[in-house]
């Protein structure tokens, strides 16, 4: 029912949507997630032309609405939208926020609005604040008076632009929970959030957004469980990562070991797993040096913040070199002492063809 | 709140009855011309007094005063130690003012003439009125000077110009009603042996006349520009002004004096000296009750009243309208509005007025009301314009874009969400402005508009007495004040309605509780 054609989204500085092209079915409740600034609202504002999108074509219902003949407050009538700030009329009680629009908008008499906005009020419990303003009211309260605006339209699609980010995180539940009833409806919604567990119990699809688009289209165990891209499942399983390059026998211990202090004190990494860490990384690359003339090798370190592990993968060119085999060496003994884990592959097709996990041990 | 402006009302009353009262006794002889050398002397702007006390005293200090009753009162106030004014005015000052006396030495001689424009129509107007004067049989004239120069007011009539057949036109007459007994305001009338004089030949020659008064300083630009068709207002002829306008034949000649203090404190006692209270009750019949001087304050209070109401209600408009074209950001709109804006607010409103005047419509027979009204309008709308960029910029951006996701067209929005939201914010601000604005128009008397501040300067030119006029002028600038900041409050309390009562859309709609 909504359909996106290349869309672009350009700014002075920066690109959020570079081509996004997808389909929005009806009855579907997709939750877009992703780390931030990669366009998941600009997307949102895109599809109802709060942003005019600075290329591509959307439809909705098959009516072509980035085409300049199209009447956009016709169309934006059909397409409700909550926002982070609740943005509700602030000259105007509860029930003129959820009546007037409609009234306005639609021709609706004042008794089916009244009757209407009254119905919605008790839906989101907030029937007693008709008479009040919004500056009587929580966030909570006011972000569901302003869904209940939306819905007073009754609008074939509804975007949630990260309804609960602003709140006080006591009013969350109240809010998600309006949103929750809303989903089973069967209306169509896009909604933008930074709640994983929220997202995948309300959603039928995700999309994940990264790299100026739609990343990643799923279902929510898809996403969640299996994620099929590597960003996706960096984002999901909340992976912070470093990767350094060791391209000379003159290589810079010091420095990386101080690149890697850094990034394990900027995500919290407990003091002696940080430790093992850097440890890890040291003894293996002298290892690898000690047998190289012309060093290739790539090391990358994964922590979750979901599991508190973190793990190298260590890749490195030349004929088949692996090191759980070497026993003897004194290096060895240290990383089998802090590691719970050592795995070595052989990847014949790839550039580095050797590779080395290591799974450090919990400290 | 009410009580406050009251207490300082009274205190302000009580300040100027003390220091009206708190006057010494001068002694010793009057001085010679001689000694003002080295003092400090006060003439009227625009005259050419200044050049005679450059010649005569070179040691002298000039202060220039706007009118002879603030010349008067700083002679009082022993802020100047003289004041050169014509002999025939320093001897009505002196009735007035009794503690006021004249130098019996001439500090020139002098004589006034009729201006006119220096071009074809001017010169032909200036040949007929010469060849009137030279008909005038010297009876009349003398019996004219004799009528004009006493004290006595009742003798002084002459015919009113309303009633002048007008069978060749009618000549706009400028003149400052300042300068008694050539040129005065009485009974709300502006009269005079100048006007006589011009009243005769406008008679003889079959012409309708009409008086415009107003200040010295913008009579003869206006005969230059053509609002008038000529001047008499105690002019001297002078080469300098002769360079720029054409002037009749003199018309009256006499010496010019000095007017100082009387330094024999007893003979001042028909002044404000003796009994205060009896001072006070004369100063307050004098600027009040005789000849109905009241009236010239209500008429007045009407005038400033007028302008003040129309600026507001146009310039409101104008304000909104200019704003609205430039809401979206047309560039053209918003840097025609921003040159305007930054033109109007850039110069003191006064110059604005006068500019729009002898100026703009210096070609147009335009009252200078009418130039007042669109001056005030232009100076209000850009406040508006300014208030209404502050108040809408003050409104949360999100509230525009909750507006367009419902659909609510750009104007919609603009009407229904924004601007009842932008309104409240700038109300207190929008009062301030009109405050300024009445006060503002305290200078239309520099464009012949005869306003509140205007008519108290006339009545202070005749009772050379500043209390009475100046507090009266003061106390009605407040209590307008007051009326308007209360109509504003009225409007305040309107716009929001009270928390919990049943908005005006429910009306007729059935509650369920």
């Amino acid at each position: 029912m909504i359909k996106i054609e290349h869309l672009k989204k350009e700014y002075d500085n920066v690109t959020p949507l570079k081509d996004v092209s997808v389909e929005i079915h009806d009855g579907d409740v997709i939750s877009v997630i992703g780390p931030s600034g990669t366009g998941k609202s600009t997307l949102l504002r895109c599809i109802n032309q709060m942003e005019m999108p600075t290329s591509g074509r959307i439809w909705l219902d098959g009516e072509e609405i980035t085409d300049r003949k199209c009447d956009i407050n016709r169309v934006r009538r059909k397409m409700g939208m909550v926002f982070q700030s609740f943005n509700l009329f602030g000259h105007w009680t509860v029930i003129e926020n959820i009546m007037r629009p409609p009234m306005d908008l639609l021709g609706k008499d004042a008794q089916e609005a009244y009757d209407d906005g009254m119905r919605l009020l008790h839906t989101v419990g907030l029937a007693e604040k008709e008479l009040s303003f919004p500056d009587e009211l929580s966030g909570g309260q006011k972000q569901r008076i302003a869904i209940a605006r939306a819905l007073a339209m009754d609008p074939e699609v509804i975007l949630l632009d990260e309804p609960t980010s602003a709140l006080d995180p006591t009013m969350v539940g109240e809010v998600q929970a309006v949103i929750r009833d809303l989903a089973t409806t069967g209306k169509t919604m896009m909604i933008v959030t930074h709640e994983m567990n929220f997202a995948r119990a309300i959603s039928n699809r995700i999309f994940f957004m990264d790299e100026g688009g739609i990343y990643e289209d799923g279902t929510p165990e898809q996403i969640f469980e299996h994620p099929q891209r590597e960003k996706t499942r960096r984002f999901i399983r909340k992976l912070k990562t470093i990767e350094l390059n060791v391209e000379s026998r003159e290589f810079d211990f010091p420095g990386a070991a101080q690149q890697i202090g850094t990034y394990c004190a900027r995500n919290q990494i407990a003091f002696r797993t940080a430790g093992y860490i850097s440890l890890a990384f040291e003894e293996t690359v002298q290892m690898l040096l000690s047998g190289m003339e012309h060093p290739r090798i790539r090391a990358v370190c994964e922590y979750s913040e979901v599991t508190e592990t973190a793990e190298w993968t260590i890749r490195y060119a030349g004929k088949r070199l692996d090191l759980t085999e070497e026993t003897g060496d004194l290096g060895m003994t240290v990383l089998k002492g802090i590691t719970s884990s050592m795995t070595y592959t052989r990847e014949e097709d790839s550039e580095l063809p050797n590779c080395l996990r290591l799974v450090i041990r919990k400290a | 709140m009410k009580k406050r402006f009251f207490a300082g009302l009274a205190a302000l009353l009580l300040m100027a009855f003390l220091s009206a009262g708190a006057e010494e006794a001068g002694t010793g002889a009057l001085p010679s011309l001689k000694e003002l050398n080295g003092k400090i002397i006060g003439v009227q702007t625009g005259s050419s007094f200044d050049k005679m006390v450059e010649t005569q005293l070179p040691e002298a200090r000039i202060e220039y005063y706007n009118n002879k009753a603030d010349l008067a009162e700083a002679l009082i106030g022993k802020k100047i130690d003289a004041i050169i004014v014509d002999e025939p005015v320093a001897r009505l000052m002196s009735y007035e003012t009794p503690r006021l006396t004249w130098l019996p030495e001439y500090l020139d001689t002098f004589s006034f003439g009729c201006v006119f424009a220096k071009n074809e129509q001017g010169a032909k107007l200036r040949d007929e009125f010469n060849a009137f004067l030279d008909g005038l049989p010297a009876g009349t004239a003398e019996s004219l000077k004799e009528k004009w120069l006493a004290g006595d007011e009742s003798r002084k009539t002459m015919p009113d110009p309303a009633s002048l057949p007008a069978t060749n036109g009618t000549l706009r007459v400028a003149t400052e009603a300042d300068y008694a007994p050539f040129t005065y305001v009485r009974d709300g009338r502006v009269v005079g042996y100048d006007l006589e004089i011009v009243a005769l030949f406008c008679q003889e020659r079959g012409y309708g006349m009409q008086i415009v008064n107003m200040n010295f300083d913008g009579i003869l630009p206006s005969v230059q520009s053509g609002k008038c068709q000529l001047a008499v207002s105690g002019i001297t002829i002078t080469p300098e002004r002769e360079e720029s306008v054409l002037f009749s034949k003199p018309y009256f000649t006499g010496g010019t004096v000095a007017v100082v203090l009387r330094p024999d404190g007893a003979a001042a006692a028909g002044g404000r000296q003796g009994d205060a209270p009896e001072g006070i009750a004369a100063s307050f019949e004098k600027t009040f009750i005789r000849e109905n001087r009241w009236q010239m304050f209500l008429s007045g209070i009407g005038t400033t009243l007028l302008i003040t109401v129309l600026s507001l209600l146009f310039g409101t408009i104008l304000g909104f309208m200019v704003y609205m074209a430039c809401r979206n950001g047309n560039p053209v709109a918003n840097g025609i509005a921003r040159f305007f804006i930054w033109l109007v607010r850039g110069m003191p409103v006064v110059v604005l007025m006068m500019i729009l005047y002898y100026i703009v419509f210096a070609s147009i027979a335009i009252p200078g009301i009418t130039v007042a009204v669109i001056g005030f309008t232009l100076t209000f709308a850009a406040s508006v314009f300014g208030l209404l960029k502050m108040g809408v910029g003050a409104i949360d951006r999100g509230q525009f874009e909750a507006a367009y996701a419902l659909g609510y067209s750009n104007r919609r929005t603009f009407y229904q969400i924004i601007l009842p939201q932008a309104i409240p914010h700038v109300l207190p601000a929008y009062q301030g402005e009109i405050v300024e604005l009445i006060k503002a128009t305290a200078i239309v008397g520099y464009i012949a508009v005869q306003d509140l501040t205007k008519m108290g300067d006339i009545v202070r030119s005749r009772t050379y007495e500043a209390f009475f006029p100046l507090i009266a002028v003061t106390v009605v600038y407040f209590v307008l004040e007051g009326l308007f900041a209360f109509g504003i409050s009225r409007i305040r309390i309107g716009s929001k309605p009270k928390k919990g009562t049943q908005p005006g859309i429910l009306k007729g709609v059935r509650r369920h509780d």
